[in-house]
């Protein structure tokens, strides 16, 4: 019996020093990836410019490639 | 779906930093940290200096996503490579995987202790709610989601350097060297794939210009 209680004492010292050695929640839930948000997405900062829908993937990747084209001189002068 | 890429046009860049200023003004990119820089080679030599702005390049299979031991590294669907400083441990490896030296490390206090990794985003933030304060102070500005292209782009005074979509950029450059071409300068039209930034599979290797085609080459 007097040999059980020390035992169980040992199990519980050892107990509380693993639980000391294990990683906070907040912590580990950090490092967990995750999903990005889409650009199309829009950003709700007042800086959007004005010829697209945002959440709408179609007008916004053709209001990306038509500024695209101030990009090419070959566009713009004509 | 776009595939976002720079290309810099070597034959019109200035060596101005005009790009590099762009986009520490834009992000706020801390002093020690270049997203962007400029790199010149054959300086001083006429007809041959070459100027070339270098950033990370969003590789279509990049080195630092596969190094990198916390697997911090993610690819948007627009092809753009970030990655979650919440993740990231600074410990430098995806900077000696990287071809381009793109990651860059601010250094914080004694001993070269290493801040989390910092590279240009394309302009798109990061894992936090698009044009928020905290993506703003982590990553710097989200301008895709604002429906615009990286500031380094469209700030380029000779639209040496531009950015977008692999398609539309690269249908522009290829207008450019079929001018060249038929102004008599040297060839490079055939070079690029025009599906992709860097050519599709099986793309023949480029036959090298001949000397007599390169200004200034000695032959």
């Amino acid at each position: 019996m007097k040999l059980n209680l020390k035992t169980l004492g040992i199990f519980l010292v050892a107990g509380l020093l693993l639980v000391a050695c294990s990683e906070p929640p907040e912590i580990a839930a950090k490092a967990a990836k995750r999903p990005d948000f889409a650009p199309y997405m829009g950003a709700d900062n007042g800086f959007m410019t004005k010829n697209w829908t945002p959440g709408n993937l179609q007008s916004w990747t053709e209001a990306i490639n038509k500024r695209n084209q101030n990009q090419s001189e070959y566009s713009r002068v004509k | 779906m776009a595939r976002m890429k720079f290309i810099c046009d070597t034959e019109r860049c200035i060596e101005c930093n005009g790009c590099v200023t762009a986009c520490k003004n834009e992000n706020e990119v801390p002093w020690g940290v270049n997203r962007r820089r400029v790199v010149t080679v054959n300086d001083g030599v006429i007809g041959q200096e070459k100027s070339v702005s270098v950033a990370c390049m969003h590789c279509s299979d990049a080195p630092c996503m596969a190094v990198c031991p916390v697997d911090c590294f993610y690819r948007t669907d627009e092809g753009v490579v970030l990655h979650d400083k919440d993740i990231c441990i600074g410990c430098g490896y995806c900077s000696f995987a990287c071809p381009f030296g793109a990651p860059q490390f601010l250094s914080k206090g004694a001993f070269g202790v290493r801040s989390k990794m910092d590279k240009c985003t394309f302009c798109s933030g990061g894992p936090e709610a698009n044009g928020s304060v905290a993506e703003f102070e982590k990553y710097g500005r989200n301008r895709l989601a604002e429906g615009k292209l990286p500031l380094c782009a469209e700030m380029c005074s000779t639209k040496a350097l531009i950015a977008g979509d692999s398609d539309v950029i690269s249908t522009i450059f290829n207008k450019r060297v079929t001018v060249r071409e038929s102004n008599g300068k040297y060839a490079g039209s055939q070079i690029w794939g025009w599906s992709t930034a860097y050519g599709p599979s099986g793309t023949p290797v480029p036959v090298p210009t001949p000397a007599d085609k390169i200004p200034g080459e000695k032959s």
